[in-house]
């Protein structure tokens, strides 16, 4: 286990590296000079001289990696030179938002989506399965952007239960903050739901046929026993990984649903900064995004070695 | 990273700029009024009681806080290096004043100042300050203060380049007055101090160059400031305005999203919100539940329109851009795009203004012509005319784009469409590298303040400020004449051959002026209806920029 471990932390940290040499190398790859971006009509040699000088572009790639790298172990990812605003205090500002969109639309997936899978599996092809089915499949087509501002119409704009856009942190109250990411959430979950219904009710439906739980049902077990005890947990494997990926890949797609809600996210952030080509914003985002997708993912890993030890041997 | 403040941002830039930054404007009005306006000092506060949209009709009621949804974010709050555009001088509003303020009846007044008063040749401008008026950091307003600020305008890439042919010198008179002499007779002066340029920040600010902490004398002061999310701003206590603001706080959304922010309104979510979509303003004009503010009717609002590179081929040629303005289906274009709100206006200069000429000759509708002058035209360019048209990112601006190029591939014009990011947009616009991108811009108090964008003089390769570079010495006189004579008919002649000039040269296609409101939930009331110091009526809400310090809850 701790062999496993620590293959994997040491795979972690080759990743990061690969990560931050992409995030890195990421802006010299956008089109156009970040320098004309920055300087607009003031892009003369001599202020275009100063500013890269300034942001160390004057330099080798190596040294610009290195000095950035330490700058980031320093805690210092640089600051937008739109706002001023540091990308660290940025990303205070984005993270705390994806964290809670992806626990709050991650948790009402799960919800759904575990219940209806046992459910369903529990009685395949019979008519609840096939609503069930039928009606995910139907959510599965149903894009962000039609079912954000559908879910504003209703439950905003038309009923007033919940506000139609931003973010009330925690602080100003727990009421006041579900609300604000109420309706985000639910936009998010409803593609996540899709997916992991179908994903844990074919594992459940296969492990239900298998001998042991036809042993367990002729000893007389309760099948709520059975499911909870003897089925859930071999049928989870499919699912957890669905659930890392889908985590991971929440940090920056929740991109569309951060507009619609004005969520100042860090996929909002991070296309913003692209857009006006903010040199030091565009690195620390896409740099944060895909760390905790990896992990994200690790952690999937490390729990999926807990549950299976099939994968500790693999 | 010093230098990065001063890049250019497209609405702020384009919309309005350095020097075009306040509402709209002096359409119909003389100089006379405009001078005499200026040394008022009378205080009065209490708001008229109207029966209109954004206008008490009660008691003012104190406390409370509203949010307000704007369309845009902003770099900082430094005048002199970053961009107010609407959202930027609304913020502005909430944490400065300017130096002078636009009247309801277009007149420039005195408002931080106490007067502004020209010597006899209109060369030198005494600005007198109000006394006993403070900053949010305790320090007093004084001519030093006034001074420090013009020189870091004159100083900056950004501001300078717009105050070189307006402002020579400055010079301290006493402690309490400065004299700004000119480069020449400048009529609209005044109107330049109601602008970006007018707007007077504390020495420390100044000192320290912050962009992010505002420290000025304005109603309301600096709470937090998260970029993307939200600027919250709290009661002035020791505001100059006796009795102002009402409110204890404003909170400013930036919501992108014209469909969003509306969404936020009608759900309570924000109490006013600031859009220039025509849909919205047809959902909610109507609607018994809000009061929507429109564009006021005097001077010069933004315009919609194309601008082409006169430089490049082939918009270079004449020919070309008169069948390129032929081509286009204005009546049509309006009629798809502009939801019965937008109405067509094939001038500079919207219809009642004193300053449209009665047949500034612009080339109407005629697309039997404008096949003629491409087949006249296509042998100079290789056989066929074709152009690329652009615009920023936007759904609405796309389709827009993509039926004027439309129109033109009727024309026999070969049009190629595309989006632009918005930094790129403005970099191409100053340094020329486009052909054809349409825009919003030119809403001004005075004519005189679109003079930057239009005059031979700031045409001139690598940074140009007259996009279109367009080059006509009769234009550059009959602005000229504009912006140095008092006598108002000959300004009406002058800047009615500005209309002529541009009809003939083609640099801007026309479509409609742009379409703004401010519209807000029955909740707030009061929201546009400020009262200068002399009494009379501010102009309120226009181009997107609101003040909120009339504004109370009625709830």
């Amino acid at each position: 286990m701790l062999r496993f471990i620590a293959t994997r932390l040491v795979q972690l940290v080759v990743i990061c590296f690969l990560i931050s040499v992409f995030a890195f190398l990421l802006v010299h790859l956008l089109p156009g000079d970040p320098t004309l971006a920055i300087l607009g009509p003031n892009d003369t040699p001599a202020a275009r001289a100063v500013l890269l000088h300034q942001l160390g572009l004057n330099k080798g790639l190596v040294s610009q990696y290195g000095t950035w790298i330490m700058n980031i172990f320093h805690g210092n990812l640089g600051a937008s030179f739109l706002t001023k605003q540091t990308v660290t205090n940025a990303l205070g500002v984005a993270v705390p938002i994806d964290l809670e969109l992806v626990v709050v639309s991650q948790v009402l997936a799960l919800l759904v989506a575990i219940p209806m899978a046992l459910i369903a599996a529990l009685r395949p092809n019979r008519l609840f399965d096939r609503i069930a089915t039928t009606s995910t499949f139907a959510m599965l087509s149903l894009p962000t952007f039609v079912a954000g501002p559908l879910l504003v119409l209703v439950f905003a704009v038309t009923l007033k239960w919940v506000p139609a856009t931003g973010f009330d942190r925690l602080s100003q109250g727990l009421g006041q903050n579900l609300k604000s990411v109420i309706l985000p959430s639910v936009a998010l979950a409803i593609g996540s739901v899709t997916v992991y219904y179908r994903l844990l009710r074919a594992d459940l439906i296969a492990t239900l046929q298998e001998d042991f739980v036809t042993m367990a049902r002729s000893k007389g077990l309760s099948t709520r026993y059975i499911l909870m005890r003897h089925v859930m947990r071999p049928s989870s494997f499919s699912l957890l990984a669905g659930a890392g990926i889908s985590i991971g890949t929440l940090f920056t797609g929740a991109f569309v649903v951060e507009v619609l809600f004005q969520l100042p996210g860090i996929g909002y952030q991070l296309v913003q900064a692209i857009y006006s080509r903010d040199y030091l914003v565009v690195q620390g985002m896409a740099l944060v995004a895909a760390v905790a997708f990896v992990v994200v993912n690790f952690g999937v890993d490390f729990l999926l070695t807990i549950l299976d030890p099939r994968v500790r041997r693999a | 990273m010093a230098d990065s403040a001063d890049r250019y941002d497209r609405r702020a830039f384009l919309a309005r700029g350095a020097t075009t930054a306040a509402a709209v404007g002096l359409a119909g009005v003389g100089l006379p009024t405009l001078l005499s306006a200026c040394s008022s000092t009378t205080t009065k506060t209490t708001p008229r009681r109207l029966s209109a949209p954004g206008i008490g009709t009660g008691k003012p009621k104190r406390g409370g806080t509203i949010t307000v949804g704007l369309n845009s974010e902003i770099d900082g709050f430094l005048p002199s290096t970053n961009h107010f555009d609407n959202s930027g001088l609304t913020y502005a509003n909430s944490v400065y004043d300017t130096l002078t303020m636009i009247a309801a009846d277009g007149s420039a007044k005195p408002y931080l100042a106490k007067s502004v008063t020209p010597n006899p040749d209109l060369t030198v401008w005494t600005i007198t300050l109000r006394p006993g008026i403070t900053f949010h950091d305790g320090s007093p307003l004084n001519a030093d203060v006034v001074l420090a600020n013009i020189q870091s305008l004159q100083s900056s890439a950004l501001t300078g380049q717009a105050l070189k042919g307006v402002v020579s010198s400055i010079a301290k008179v006493s402690d309490m007055a400065v004299a700004i002499t000119c480069s020449e007779p400048i009529v609209a002066f005044p109107h330049y101090l109601a602008t970006q340029v007018g707007y007077i920040v504390a020495m420390a600010q100044l000192e320290s160059q912050s962009s992010t902490k505002p420290v000025g004398t304005g109603p309301f002061s600096l709470v937090e400031w998260v970029p993307n999310d939200h600027m919250t701003v709290k009661r002035n206590p020791h505001y100059w305005r006796a009795g102002l603001p009402y409110l204890d706080g404003v909170t400013y959304r930036p919501i992108a999203q014209d469909q969003s922010r509306e969404n936020s309104l009608k759900s309570r979510t924000i109490d006013l919100m600031v859009t220039r979509d025509p849909n919205a303003i047809r959902d909610l004009q109507d609607n018994s539940g809000f009061q929507v503010v429109r564009n006021p009717s005097v001077g010069q609002n933004d315009m919609d329109f194309v601008i082409l590179n006169t430089t490049v081929d082939p918009t270079s040629d004449p020919l070309v851009r008169q069948a390129l303005a032929h081509a286009i289906d204005v009546d049509q274009l309006v009629k798809l795009f502009g939801a019965g709100i937008a109405k067509p206006n094939l001038s500079l200069f919207p219809p009642g203004s004193p300053y449209r000429a009665a047949d500034n000759g612009y080339p109407k509708y005629n697309l039997a012509k404008a096949k003629a002058l491409v087949a006249q035209a296509a042998p100079n360019h290789g056989g066929s005319i074709k152009v690329s048209l652009a615009t920023i990112t936007d759904p609405r601006l796309l389709n827009e784009i993509q039926a004027i190029a439309s129109m033109w591939e009727l024309a026999g014009i070969t049009t190629t469409v595309s989006e632009v990011e918005q930094v790129t947009f403005i970099d191409n616009l100053v340094t020329g590298q486009f052909q054809a991108y349409t825009d919003e811009m030119f809403a001004a108090t005075d004519p005189d303040l679109n003079y930057v964008w239009m005059s031979p003089t700031t045409a001139n390769p690598p940074i140009a400020l007259n996009f279109s570079r367009n080059k006509d010495d009769a234009l550059e006189a009959a602005l000229q004449r504009g912006r140095t004579t008092s006598d108002p008919t000959v300004r009406i002649q002058a800047y009615q051959e500005v209309d002529k000039r541009l009809s003939a040269d083609l640099p801007y296609l026309w479509a409609s002026q742009a379409t703004w409101s401010l519209t807000g939930s029955n909740s707030v009331s009061n929201f546009n209806n400020l009262t200068l110091p002399d009494g009379s009526r501010a102009l309120g809400f226009a181009s997107g920029i609101f003040n909120p310090t009339p504004a109370w809850r009625e709830d």
